[in-house]
């Protein structure tokens, strides 16, 4: 009786303690992490780009939290393949995954997220920019990143440069296709002639497409709207032709040091959208932080992939740390702990609305000069002048 | 418009050509064995990954690569030929399978070799512009290996119809029973038609290296591309392969110019269904197809 009364005791003081120091919030835990990506397949260069991202987001986590949490992620490969995006998603909450971070292409997120808002799990990104996938409303979607964003830099440069006629060479894609419109729109509304051009992924030789732009529309810019290959067939069939044009303008995978390496000649003079100048030119002790650390763990320079995929993981992770200080996070609370992010970032201000977009994204544009990507729109974030009228040829 | 419809007809020509040099390949294995070798693409995709690393580890003009490529397409296209001669049963269908799954086998292969970025010469003499009477344009590369791909598929016409391993793969393709009461070693001649497949696929290989841009992916879409050709030339033509290909470029070329890029690939396929609505056989089919 004694001997029971004695561990009573000891249970109820052992309570106690656990309480005054804060309870069960202040134990050390490990916190699983799911990220959903195409490291094979159409979008591997992308997927693997991301990939690095939240890698190094992870890593600084668990530097950070040293002797109190730890986070590890697991990642399964979607192969560029929406049906097998939604099965890694839900066999990553099979697993027991706090959050996913990751997707990319927004026709793979959709399902992808849906599987994720089914079973209460939030998911964030920053591989998806249509509008479709905020105007669900899911509670537990969130991206850093919008095809607004990517608009507003495309329409604020091409006004910069006085643009009186534009042609439009735009992937059939749906967030390709969103960004071209919006683009078109907004110029249109501004007196600019707008001519629109739509291709498909399979399109390996642009000639006969920019021959039509040289002879019929006569554009002082070229606008550019779809990944990697297709500005190097865009470019490649410019330069063949050579219309008369000012500048040839891009979005993203375009200004990127892995541009410039590969393409050198090709790249001379072309915008695109870019949030850091190359070579690199960090200031922020975050942002030096991040780069050591993606040079440590990947022995290269960190590119924009890397630096939205460390962002929405970062951001997650912060998110995570809040919910479970405050107990929240078993009982479903990281949606709203996500809602209250407030951060300056390496792409700057976060915050979430309440379908989960971040109204204050805004990309900057970039010009590659002489091998490096300098930053010339806006003003305020510029390194350099921009070259104008300039092309390639 | 005169000006539009001669670049489209120069562009689509020069497009056929390239498609052509990867259907050759996949026509010839078909030809002699049966065998719709779906890997066919990824082996084209391997000799521009090789003409990549020659450059841009060696400084090796991609044209003086085409040797080494041709080692290692060759060495891999014996593999694909060991694995396929092992099928006891059923060998078009189990093909079939087999060599998707190599195909898959070696996209990840040189994704991990060569991660996911894209690549293309950085010799600016492959992109420089050849401009015909102010009119027609073309970069050097689409130029040179479109007379290139010619020269080799007329030397790959004139080896099936003058030689007699040439003529042994005929006789296979005809009749595979009557060939070998002629004296015809079925083995000797697949293992000579494989290789004369990788030798085409080196060709194309380096080609698309130079003149477009190569990524992991993309041996899959030569493939699929490269079996509608065949298809539509009529399996095992293999002049039927080059006017095939070259309608498919020209088409696609023109529906850009008159309609929309959008819509080139299924003006392609379009064509492919209309030749086989009104021939079933494709354009020069039938069991004798080869190098008809």
């Amino acid at each position: 009786m004694t001997r029971t009364l004695a561990k009573l005791a000891a249970t109820v003081a052992t309570a106690a303690l656990m309480v005054a120091l804060g309870g069960p919030a202040a134990q050390a835990k490990d916190f699983l992490l799911g990220s959903e990506l195409p490291l094979t397949g159409n979008l591997a260069r992308v997927g693997q780009g991301m990939h690095e991202g939240i890698a190094v987001a992870i890593d600084m986590a668990n530097k950070a939290q040293a002797g109190k949490h730890s986070f590890k992620v697991s990642t399964i490969d979607d192969e560029t393949s929406p049906a097998k995006a939604v099965a890694a998603v839900e066999k990553l909450i099979g697993d027991g995954v706090v959050a996913l971070t990751g997707g990319y292409g927004s026709n793979i997120i959709g399902p992808a997220s849906e599987a994720a808002q089914k079973a209460g799990v939030v998911y964030i990104t920053s591989g998806g920019v249509t509008p479709d996938l905020t105007g669900r409303g899911y509670k537990t979607f969130f991206r850093i990143n919008n095809t607004d964003g990517y608009a507003l830099a495309m329409i604020g440069l091409l006004q910069d440069m006085a643009a009186k006629k534009v042609s439009v060479v735009y992937l059939n894609k749906e967030a390709t296709s969103n960004l071209a419109k919006q683009v078109k729109d907004a110029l249109g509304a501004k007196g600019v002639t707008v001519t629109m051009h739509e291709f498909d992924g399979a399109t390996s030789d642009f000639k006969p497409l920019i021959n039509k732009v040289k002879l019929q529309d006569r554009p002082d810019v070229v606008a550019m709207v779809g990944y990697e290959n297709d500005y190097v067939g865009i470019l490649r069939a410019a330069k063949v032709l050579k219309p008369d044009v000012k500048a040839m303008v891009g979005v993203w995978s375009l200004a990127t040091s892995q541009m410039a390496k590969e393409f050198p000649d090709l790249m001379e003079n072309v915008h695109g959208t870019s949030m850091l100048p190359y070579p690199v030119e960090f200031t922020q002790p975050e942002a030096l932080e991040f780069a050591a650390t993606y040079k440590k763990l990947f022995n290269k320079e960190p590119d924009y992939l890397g630096q939205f995929g460390y962002v929405q993981t970062r951001l997650l992770i912060d998110a995570i740390l809040r919910a479970d200080a405050a107990g929240t996070l078993a009982g479903g609370g990281l949606p709203d702990e996500l809602r209250k992010t407030d951060a300056q970032t390496l792409i700057g201000r976060v915050t979430f609305d309440a379908k989960g977009d971040n109204p204050n994204f805004t990309h900057r544009m970039g010009q590659h000069q002489g091998g490096k990507v300098v930053l010339v729109w806006p003003k305020e974030f510029a390194n350099g002048a921009m070259r104008f009228p300039a092309t390639p040829w | 418009m005169i000006e539009l419809t001669l670049q489209a007809l120069f562009s689509g020509l020069l497009a056929g050509g390239y498609y052509a040099t990867v259907a050759v390949g996949l026509a010839l294995v078909f030809g002699a064995m049966r065998v719709i070798n779906l890997a066919h693409g990824e082996l084209v995709l391997l000799a521009a990954y090789i003409a990549y690393a020659a450059e841009s580890r060696y400084g090796i003009n991609p044209v003086m690569a085409i040797p080494i490529a041709l080692v290692v397409v060759a060495s891999a296209s014996a593999i694909v030929y060991a694995l396929l001669s092992r099928i006891e049963h059923d060998r078009e269908i189990n093909s079939l399978i087999l060599t998707f799954g190599i195909g898959i086998i070696m996209t990840n292969g040189i994704l991990t070799i060569w991660a996911a970025d894209i690549h293309s010469t950085t010799n600016p003499w492959f992109q420089d512009s050849l401009v015909i009477a102010d009119t027609l344009f073309a970069m050097n590369a689409e130029v040179a290996f479109f007379i290139g791909g010619l020269a080799l598929m007329a030397g790959v016409y004139w080896w099936l119809n003058h030689s007699w391993q040439g003529r042994a793969v005929r006789a296979l393709t005809s009749n595979r029973n009557a060939a070998m009461l002629m004296g015809v070693n079925p083995r000797q001649t697949e293992i000579l038609s494989f290789m004369i497949a990788a030798l085409l696929a080196t060709f194309a290989g380096v080609a698309i290296y130079t003149g477009k841009t190569v990524f992991p992916s993309l041996g899959h879409v030569l493939t699929v591309k490269a079996f509608i050709i065949t298809v539509l030339a009529g399996m095992g033509s293999i002049h039927g392969v080059l006017i095939g290909a070259i309608m498919i470029g020209v088409i696609e070329s023109l529906t850009v110019t008159y309609l929309s890029a959008s819509l080139q690939e299924l003006a392609g396929m379009l064509l492919f269904l209309v030749v086989l609505f009104v021939s079933p056989s494709g354009l020069f089919g039938g069991r004798r197809a080869l190098a008809r």
